[in-house]
């Protein structure tokens, strides 16, 4: 099975690397373990790289915007990274596509 | 001419979040043999996650219990999926199905479960009452499969 979740920080960016399926279940421990990593580098930027995900529902969503909320309380921005063309959809449907900064990089 | 059901399945599990892949695989094992597309076989299993995910969270919030998902296919390529809960039910039905309207905004909870459901299927209906539990229901056609294939 796919790593869920694989972190690095350097140059005051956090990198939190998706893998695998992101439901509910797994959504629960990936979201401490982003936060612990955020408010102990404090960083200026998170990165979610989700180019590794072969599923996500509105539990990944829920994820990604409760890290948004994160970052905006240490200052930080956040950028979603390698979203695929279905999670773009999703993420236009529910308003997203508006908050989160998106950016490919393979 | 009425159309005739082709195959259908019942299996019954806990409410525990592990379940939730376990309900995709059941899907994915029951539509395999129809030869969905790849995007008609990803939407319905991030509609049926989405289905047993509101059962876990919600139906069954701080108990446990059992979650029914049942799954008929017949012969003009149609799909009926229902996911039974026999948890709290929902006070409001309407209001739970508006985009972005969550009971649990401090758990990442964005509110988008039905919407997803609904976009991912031809036809969703939801049945519940407080105390009374909640069925859903996924309808969805596939598309005829490409010619040559077995």
């Amino acid at each position: 099975m796919e790593e869920a979740l694989r972190l690095s920080y350097g140059e005051d960016t956090l990198i939190a690397c998706l893998g695998g399926e992101i439901d509910h279940h797994r959504a629960v421990s990936v979201r401490s373990r982003i936060d612990e990593a955020l408010f102990e580098h404090l960083p200026k930027k998170l990165v979610i790289d989700i180019g590794r995900v072969d599923f996500m529902d509105s539990s990944g969503l829920g994820l990604i915007m409760g890290r948004l909320a994160k970052a905006k309380e240490i200052g930080a921005t956040l950028v979603l990274q390698n979203p695929s063309a279905r999670v773009v959809r999703m993420l236009k449907m529910a308003g997203l596509d508006r908050m989160i900064e998106t950016t490919k990089n393979h | 001419m009425p159309k005739k059901a082709t195959n259908e399945i019942r299996c019954t599990f806990l409410s525990k979040s592990e379940n939730e892949a376990l309900a995709r695989s059941i899907i994915s094992g029951f539509l395999l043999p129809l030869d969905p597309t790849v995007d008609e076989l990803a939407d319905i299993r991030c509609a049926i996650s989405e289905a047993v995910t509101n059962c876990i969270v919600h139906g069954y919030r701080g108990t446990e219990g059992m979650i029914v998902l049942g799954a008929k296919s017949f012969d003009d390529r149609s799909v009926r999926i229902t996911v039974i809960d026999r948890g709290c039910g929902i006070e409001d039905v309407a209001k739970a199905r508006t985009p972005l309207f969550t009971t649990c905004p401090d758990e990442d909870r964005c509110g988008m479960g039905f919407s997803i459901m609904e976009s991912f299927s031809d036809k969703m209906s939801v049945s519940s009452a407080p105390g009374k539990g909640t069925r859903i229901t996924l309808t969805r056609k596939l598309a005829s499969p490409l010619k040559g294939n077995t």
